[in-house]
């Protein structure tokens, strides 16, 4: 199997989460209610371990160590989607990022679980179950949420029109997307987004949020390629900043 | 996170005399034989009073306690760090949930309680309007700060009411967890490269003086307090709590190379008690009253939280929602 | 703020500048009303309380509660009931048994048909209460007379919490995968901190030089 396509896919899942996790972290603390802010801190955790999980994968697959890789990047290294790298803003762009994510999250987790390539299996089928969790505590608040006031829908209802480019930029391609199909690693971007859509639209019909037409909508690619919004470079700043102080400590 | 008895201002003592005198000797009598107080107990307004002050007080420490060393989290060097660093904050929003829960079964809603603390009518443990400048100083307090509410919290487990009791004794448990996280930190830093070293040590002398004020001036003994310790509702005095921290943790700073700030510290060995000096109880009423380095900004965080909040708590209210006191 | 934040978050939130009035009054219900969570540390064990969560619904309550009370320790099922639907016994003393101190009076109202209640007690105050059984009942009242037929001897029994079983949300049998990862989570746990070596080792390079 040629190592350099599950390297690529590795990073693109660990970034992700790496990236994702961080600004999940920042809601702690800022919660819209105590209880919430204990579930969102949770999951931003697992986000992270499952980041841990996969640069440990690459190391085994000869990469640095997972705090060099995670921590000592810059943004053009970075093959994280441009989704999880935007800024919180209010509760309502989270949560719909949230919702976004981790619904095509999972998918990946399934997918990998069943896949040929034995070391990802593990770990993905470890896994599963946190994420399972993400999904359940998302739908459930779009569902929720989706549903209640007019002020509540109307924010989602942007916040769903700001973050779906982005969303859609999740599936962009790598160029090693055949090789890892053919090679039964798991089933390529555009089953994952087939599936995604279809559980999407499921909850979202259960609500009074409309689905945006996705035929209109160009998806923010580059993610995957190392292209980022100014918005990445300043937050791996703020990541790397106390290691920075004294590169040989240990901390 | 807590301290002591610091933010006890002293409430009018409630004349006893109003209450039933069969009930207050049952109630007495049950605290005596080291049964808990449970919620639909027949209780002394007092004993109420106290512990709805002292458990409000507590959780508002939790909840406006996690903002400075949230401060830390993306920026925490490193996985192992990272982590724990999340968990320790999330914990203490998590110990908020359980203080205010254990308030609640005493008669004052979560709402009252969250406008008292950001109206300013209910205080919270001074040390955190101090900032913590570094990621040193982040460490310093899990460590230090934490170590001070274990001692506070650990006596308190044994008080006498059974929601706050039960509250504390998993309160500590996780406190035990971000003791040794800090503990840990701490000693990498010692034990680490010269800059990390003058970091730890620049940390320690900025938060020395805020950490010997965390327990409280010396309690004025009266009726007052002598009741309530009979009610197993305080349960150590403020400088016993003190001298068992210094007792406790002076040593492990010690023997990282580390100077304590403070040049008349010292364990007198004849009378077993640690020597120090007197802190600025000036300018602790000073920051307790407002006037602290980061006051406003923590009470405006939790405020513009709660605010940007409020739609989603609006848009979930189910118009059939009836509020009950939670059971225990 | 005048001063800038030296947190990141905080400049992030941009707060607003200046004197702000009072805040309002949170309004009533603003933190939702109350559910009480149950969990069940492994398969076979009875289901004990672990506290409440403050929550719109309880499809809500279960998310919050999985997180604020099983997120450490192992856990295999988590139930959840809104408060308002739990009825409590007045306390007997330690080691009473308060079935014995109940009048248990006739129920004013009763269902045609018998229906299933869950039955907790606390052995000891202070302690938490935990799941004693099912019953089939026709009322609370019921509930709680067959309770003491069933397990009233199983004393000392100080305080006992009645509900519904079609009031308590369980955790479905599929939804065990949410726990399983949780015992590997140690960077939560005080025993993964071991530092001894270190300040040993420290101890050991930084020796006085004893003066001969």
């Amino acid at each position: 199997m040629n190592e350099q396509a599950i390297k690529d896919l590795l990073y693109k899942l660990a970034d992700d989460q790496l990236i994702l996790g961080h600004r999940n972290s920042e809601w702690t603390g800022f919660g819209p209610i105590l209880e919430e802010d204990i579930a969102f801190s949770s999951m931003a955790q697992d986000k992270i371990g499952h980041s841990l999980a996969f640069y440990t994968l690459l190391q085994e697959l000869g990469e640095a160590e997972p705090d060099t890789v995670a921590f000592t990047r810059n943004a053009n290294q970075f093959h994280n989607s441009q989704l999880v790298e935007l800024p919180n803003g209010e509760y309502d762009f989270s949560l719909i990022r949230h919702f976004l994510y981790d619904n095509a999250e999972i998918i990946r987790f399934e997918m990998l679980s069943q896949s040929r390539y034995e070391p990802i299996v593990k770990v993905a089928t470890k896994l599963k179950g946190e994420v399972k969790y993400h999904v359940l505590h998302a739908n459930t608040w779009i569902k929720n949420l989706g549903s209640s006031t007019e002020e509540a829908i109307l924010r989602l209802q942007s916040a769903l029109s700001e973050a779906l480019p982005y969303a859609l930029g999740m599936f962009e391609k790598s160029k090693y997307e055949q090789e890892l199909i053919d090679a039964g690693v798991y089933a390529g971007e555009e089953a994952v987004k087939a599936e995604w859509l279809k559980r999407i639209q499921a909850v979202i019909e259960k609500t009074e949020l409309k689905m945006p037409d996705l035929e209109s909508i160009t998806p923010k690619f580059g993610g995957r390629y190392g292209e980022h919004t100014e918005h990445l470079q300043p937050l791996l700043d703020e990541m790397a900043e106390v290691f920075k102080i004294d590169p040989t400590a240990e901390w | 996170m807590y301290g002591g008895g610091n933010v006890f201002e002293a409430t009018k003592f409630d004349n006893l005399q109003s209450e039933d005198p069969v009930k207050l000797a049952e109630f007495e009598a049950r605290i005596a034989r080291g049964e808990k107080i449970e919620p639909t107990d027949w209780m002394p307004e007092l004993y109420r009073k106290q512990l709805i002050r002292m458990i409000e007080q507590h959780a508002h420490s939790e909840i406006i306690g996690a903002l400075p060393e949230g401060t830390w989290i993306t920026r925490a060097p490193g996985f192992r760090r990272k982590m724990a660093q999340m968990a320790k904050v999330q914990d203490e929003v998590g110990h908020a949930q359980l203080l205010y829960s254990a308030a609640e079964t005493l008669g004052k809603s979560r709402e009252q309680m969250l406008t008292d603390l950001i109206n300013g009518k209910s205080k919270y443990s001074n040390v955190f309007n101090y900032p913590a400048f570094t990621w040193a100083d982040s460490n310093i307090i899990s460590w230090l700060i934490d170590a001070g509410a274990i001692v506070n919290q650990m006596a308190n487990a044994k008080g006498s009411y059974g929601p706050y009791s039960r509250a504390l004794e998993r309160i500590c448990a996780e406190e035990a967890f971000h003791l040794k996280y800090g503990h840990d930190a701490v000693v990498h830093m010692a034990t680490g490269t010269p800059k990390q070293r003058e970091m730890i040590q620049a940390a320690l002398n900025r938060w020395w003086p805020p950490i010997m004020t965390f327990f409280g001036p010396s309690d004025k003994m009266s009726t007052h307090t002598e009741t309530l310790m009979r009610w197993k509702v305080k349960m150590a005095s403020n400088d016993e709590c003190r001298q068992q921290f210094l007792d406790m943790y002076v040593p492990k700073i010690w023997e990282l190379g580390l100077t304590v700030p403070d040049p008349k510290l010292k364990k007198n060995q004849e009378t077993g008690q640690w020597e120090y000096t007197e802190p600025d109880w000036d300018e602790f009423k000073r920051v307790i009253n407002g006037d602290g380095p980061c006051n406003a900004e923590r009470l405006a965080v939790r405020r513009t939280a709660e605010e940007r909040g409020a739609w989603v708590r609006r848009a979930l209210l189910n118009p059939k929602a009836k509020y009950v006191k939670p059971l225990a | 703020m005048s001063l800038k934040s030296l947190d990141p978050r905080v400049t992030r939130l941009n707060l607003p500048e200046g004197e702000v009035p009072p805040m309002e009054e949170k309004p009533e219900l603003d933190q939702f009303e109350t559910y009480e969570a149950f969990h069940q540390k492994k398969e076979g064990a009875a289901h004990t309380y672990v506290g409440p969560v403050h929550a719109p619904n309880e499809d809500v309550a279960f998310l919050f509660a999985k997180e604020q009370y099983s997120r450490r320790f192992p856990c295999v099922g988590l139930w959840i009931v809104r408060t308002e639907n739990i009825q409590v016994t007045p306390y007997g003393n330690d080691g009473e048994n308060v079935y014995d101190m109940l009048r248990i009076e006739e129920p004013a109202e009763r269902t045609e048909q018998p229906e299933p209640y869950e039955i907790f007690h606390l052995k000891k105050r202070g302690k938490a209460h935990t799941h004693a059984g099912r019953i089939m009942a026709t009322s609370y009242l019921g509930a709680l007379q067959e309770a003491k037929q069933q397990f009233g001897d199983k004393g000392p029994i100080v305080n006992v919490w009645i509900a519904k079983s079609k009031d308590v949300l369980q955790s479905a049998e599929e939804d065990k995968d949410m726990w399983t990862t949780i015992p590997e989570k140690k960077y939560r746990e005080a025993i993964a901190y071991k530092v001894m070596d270190k300040i040993t080792k420290y101890k050991e390079e930084n020796k006085p030089t004893t003066a001969q």
